[in-house]
């Protein structure tokens, strides 16, 4: 009798075909982007969706070609914060047109159509019982996202992943080895404990780990002009002073918290808006140090060997 | 999953796929050498599984009109009313926006997500441009407008 493997395709129902065909989609649309990076952390809070969208702002002034992929689906931020709440999705020839901020950046959020007072539901044939199902389920929104956005020619798509160290691994597997990870922590012992998982978890892939960045580094006081403490760790982080993270990859920088750039987050102002601070400053040097990285660990066989540089001006 | 007819020794092929009901598909397989013919019968766990990968399931899976598992083709069905929303003129009527084959042809392509809100959202941009017509051209403006 023959066995499993004997039988050449399933009969009709071309399931894994059709799975395939979806990852020959995304690879496809992703040909024309030259870095993958996920901004990742498995801590929520630490501001993973502010840095992403900032990096992404300071990226876009050097006139760089950059979109963001708001992947957390059940909590996006990016549609408010990156002012695209009411974008319109218009159909491409073939795919659907990514809608832009008004500073260039591509931005793909849930939080574009479906409105804050509604939650993510998926139709469901098992009534429920959604923990048996809904990551898959997400998964599946993510490759129809990838595979029918027309993501063009790109030198940086962001991946703005939601919270939880096996989520974050998760999305490495469903990503691939051409994403790049960049991890976000505050200085507090807690979070940068749940970061030294997603660390060593990530570890054990095949992806890059770009290094973290430290947001909430303290406080930007304006009345002071001076930045402040902001959590008090027993350890805590000072790259200066050589005191060490916990955490066993490159520090790409800190940032300081601002009152003023949450109220800009909120109001979909882009930082580029805001006089410059020692905010603003921490920004570029992290942004510079991402750059960096990216173009000194990027084999040079890998997705061509050119600079980053800036590209054209996305079409009006 | 692949189905064997035993007496045969031959992979049995997909026939049809019955109309979901109660979250359980009807799947007919036949033997082509025998004739005999079987049902796989999901329980809604095991059909909300292969939902959850986002493929169809049909005798012309690569068809769009297959049937997708589960039930109706869109995973947010359910949202709809709070995403599909119907632009009232200055007299409360919806004003009518004929959309051309080619433009609805462009439509179908978006995930369908997408389009509800796509749909009402062109619609808005063309008659805000004055038009009650939808062709490839105000869908071009609209992407040199908002688009990448």
């Amino acid at each position: 009798m023959k066995g499993y493997h004997d039988i050449v395709g399933d009969g009709g129902s071309r399931v894994l075909e059709q799975v395939a065909d979806q990852r020959t989609r995304i690879t496809d649309g992703l040909a024309g982007v030259r870095h993958l990076v996920a901004v990742g952390s498995g801590k929520g809070g630490v501001g993973k969706s502010t840095l992403t969208l900032h990096l992404a702002g300071a990226l876009r002034a050097r006139g760089l070609r950059i979109a963001i992929l708001d992947a957390d689906f059940n909590g996006p931020s990016q549609a408010r914060m990156a002012g695209v709440q009411g974008a319109l999705f218009v159909p491409g020839s073939h795919k659907v047109a990514l809608p832009r901020t008004r500073n260039g950046i591509g931005v793909f959020s849930m939080g574009s159509l479906i409105p804050e007072s509604e939650s993510l539901e998926f139709e469901s044939a098992a009534q429920g019982e959604s923990h048996t199902w809904r990551a898959t389920r997400e998964f599946a929104l993510l490759g129809e996202i990838l595979g029918s956005v027309e993501w063009g020619a790109l030198d940086l798509l962001m991946f703005d992943l939601p919270p939880g160290a096996e989520r974050t691994v998760q999305y490495a597997d469903f990503l691939g080895p051409r994403t790049s990870f960049l991890l976000v922590t505050i200085p507090s012992n807690v979070a940068r404990g749940v970061v030294a998982r997603s660390v060593a978890a990530l570890s054990k892939g095949p992806n890059r780990l770009l290094g973290y960045v430290e947001n909430m580094s303290g406080y930007f006081c304006r009345d002071c002009n001076a930045i402040k403490p902001l959590f008090v760790s027993p350890e805590p982080f000072d790259a200066a002073q050589g005191r060490p993270s916990g955490l066993e990859i490159p520090c790409l920088g800190t940032v300081p918290f601002d009152p003023e750039l949450a109220r800009l987050c909120d109001t979909g102002i882009p930082l580029a808006e805001l006089p410059e601070t020692p905010v603003g400053r921490a920004l570029e040097h992290v942004a510079q140090q991402l750059l960096d990285t990216l173009e000194s660990t990027t084999p040079a066989s890998a997705h061509g060997s050119r600079e980053l540089r800036p590209g054209k001006e996305p079409r009006r | 999953m692949k189905f064997l007819c035993v007496p045969c020794d031959s992979p049995m092929k997909l026939q049809t796929v019955g109309p979901p009901e109660r979250g359980s598909l009807s799947v007919v397989y036949s033997c082509p050498e025998c004739g005999y013919e079987m049902a796989m019968l999901t329980n809604p766990f095991e059909t909300q599984l292969v939902q959850s990968l986002g493929v169809r399931i049909g005798p012309d899976a690569s068809s769009t009109e297959g049937t997708r598992a589960g039930g109706t083709s869109c995973p947010f069905a359910a949202m709809m009313p709070a995403t599909e929303v119907a632009l009232p003129d200055q007299a409360g009527e919806p004003i009518p926006v004929r959309w051309t084959s080619g433009a609805e042809a462009r439509l179908a392509n978006i995930p369908e997500f997408v389009r509800p809100m796509a749909r009402t959202g062109i619609e808005r941009f063309a008659r805000e441009r004055g038009t009650l017509e939808v062709d490839e051209k105000i869908l071009d403006a609209a992407r040199d407008f908002f688009g990448m």
